[in-house]
């Protein structure tokens, strides 16, 4: 008979394949350099606990037919210490054989000693099981921001993604892109152009993993309910997040006072001429603005044709009046037996998504061998 | 296995998976996942809506076609479960 059970080495090359049809949808076999790091992110993570474990489903044969991926996360919420699974890498093959073994893996690892479960790249599929589980989904963690900066290299860019010729007209759009952001004094929603503000009194510079691990357990204490980051486990994610070859350079910035005073922080990937990606944006409260203003002068400078990233509650307010797009993707779910935890996901009082997520694993954005 | 059991699982199915069209023949020996009625999502509400109504716990293992592909497994299922 089928049956789930913990995520082992031996089952690495299986759910390597998995990940490469289903997630990656390539018929490229797995290579060893995404065995080595579902190995590495899934078995060896620093803060694994061996009573939460990813789960893998096994057809009657012994053989994989399905991964959920967990990685234990601790987190804090009014003095308490809590365990929380962070639940990403979903696939399930053999839909028609053996229909039910993604809800099988769904509920054995909801089922677990964790107080709360979460995911933040949900589809549509896993987001209607999850709810069967009466789970909630957290619709102001589950928006996609998009901020264009030059809007026909933007469109140039989103169509050559289906059809590479379209890039022999990127000359023409630099040149339509010249035009149109020269015009007004405005920001717009179809193009940005830095103007004179408050951002003017901040700078921003490149910091270390160590810096960065610091200021983002600085940051994270205002929200009730947030991950519990010890340095090493963050300075280990932030070396997974070192580089998204498909996504481009690393940008991993403080903002600051001119008296040297850290506001924010943000952590984005990009090469000019592409749309960035941001993994994270953290503020100081109430400074929110200011750090997304100066990722949106950042991006401008470096060439960038648009930048997008997740929403976070705080992150969603301060984007009111920036002209930004939002679109939905995947989704950000909760999933406790605790009301009051419930209570504080529910009402926007949680850190979630990015590095309390899985952006920056190199699952999402990276390239393997 | 009670009749009452078959009815109340036939009911579950029309009003959730059948969006109330009770039109639909749904003889007990008909399975559900050829029939593309249930899926993964399904499932789940379906165990939901079995440990809700009939106060009986499903284990991991029980989610397998053998135990929930039509109304007359599930049923069978029920009552092994309740004699337990």
């Amino acid at each position: 008979m089928s049956s789930v059970r913990s995520f082992e080495a031996g089952d690495v090359d299986a759910v390597a394949d998995l990940f490469q049809r289903l997630l990656r949808k390539t018929a490229e076999p797995a290579n060893d350099d995404l065995k080595t790091y579902l190995r590495t992110l899934f078995i060896d993570f620093p803060a694994a606990e061996p009573d939460l474990r990813s789960r893998v489903h096994v057809r009657t044969d012994g053989s994989v037919s399905g991964f959920l991926g967990v990685l234990p996360v601790e987190m804090e919420f009014e003095g308490r210490r809590l365990k929380a699974a962070n639940c990403g890498t979903f696939a399930c093959d053999d839909r028609e054989e053996d229909p039910f073994a993604g809800a099988r893996l769904l509920r054995d690892v909801l089922a677990g000693p964790q107080d709360l479960s979460f995911t933040e790249t949900s589809n549509d599929v896993s987001t209607d099981m999850w709810r069967s589980m009466r789970a909630t989904v957290l619709g102001p963690h589950s928006l996609e921001w998009l901020r264009m900066i030059k809007p026909a290299s933007f469109a140039l860019k989103a169509a050559a993604g289906r059809l590479s010729a379209l890039r022999l007209f990127n000359p023409l759009a630099r040149a339509a892109d010249a035009i149109l952001c020269r015009r007004g004094e405005k920001q717009n929603w179809s193009h940005y152009i830095p103007l004179a503000g408050k951002a003017d009194a901040f700078v921003d510079e490149a910091v270390s993993d160590a810096e960065f691990a610091d200021l983002c357990r600085q940051f994270v204490r205002h929200f009730p309910l947030r991950p519990a980051w010890d340095t090493p486990v963050l300075e280990t994610m932030l070396g997974h997040a070192t580089r998204k070859a498909l996504h481009g350079e690393r940008i991993q910035h403080v903002v600051k006072t001119r008296t040297g005073k850290a506001v924010g922080l943000y952590l984005y990937y990009g090469n000019p001429g592409d749309i960035g990606r941001t993994v994270q944006i953290m503020a100081a409260p109430g400074q929110e603005a200011i750090v997304i203003d100066r990722l949106m002068r950042d991006a401008h400078a470096r060439g960038l044709v648009a930048i997008r990233g997740r929403t976070q509650p705080t992150l969603l307010q301060a984007m009111i009046g920036k002209k930004c797009a939002f679109l939905h993707t995947s989704s950000t779910i909760v999933h406790s037996r605790d009301p009051a935890l419930l209570d504080a996901m529910a009402n926007g009082r949680v850190f979630l998504n990015g590095l309390a997520g899985e952006g920056w694993t190199r699952l999402i954005g990276d390239r393997f061998g | 296995m009670s009749d009452e059991t078959k009815a109340a699982i036939r009911t579950f199915i029309v009003e959730n998976f059948l969006f109330g069209d009770d039109s639909h023949p749904l003889p007990a020996d008909l399975s559900l996942i050829d029939n593309d009625l249930i899926d993964s999502t399904g499932i789940l509400e379906l165990v939901g809506f079995l440990e809700e109504r009939f106060g009986v716990q499903v284990a991991d293992a029980d989610i397998v076609p053998t135990n929930l592909d039509t109304i007359e497994r599930i049923a069978g299922f029920i009552a092994r479960k309740q004699a337990a």
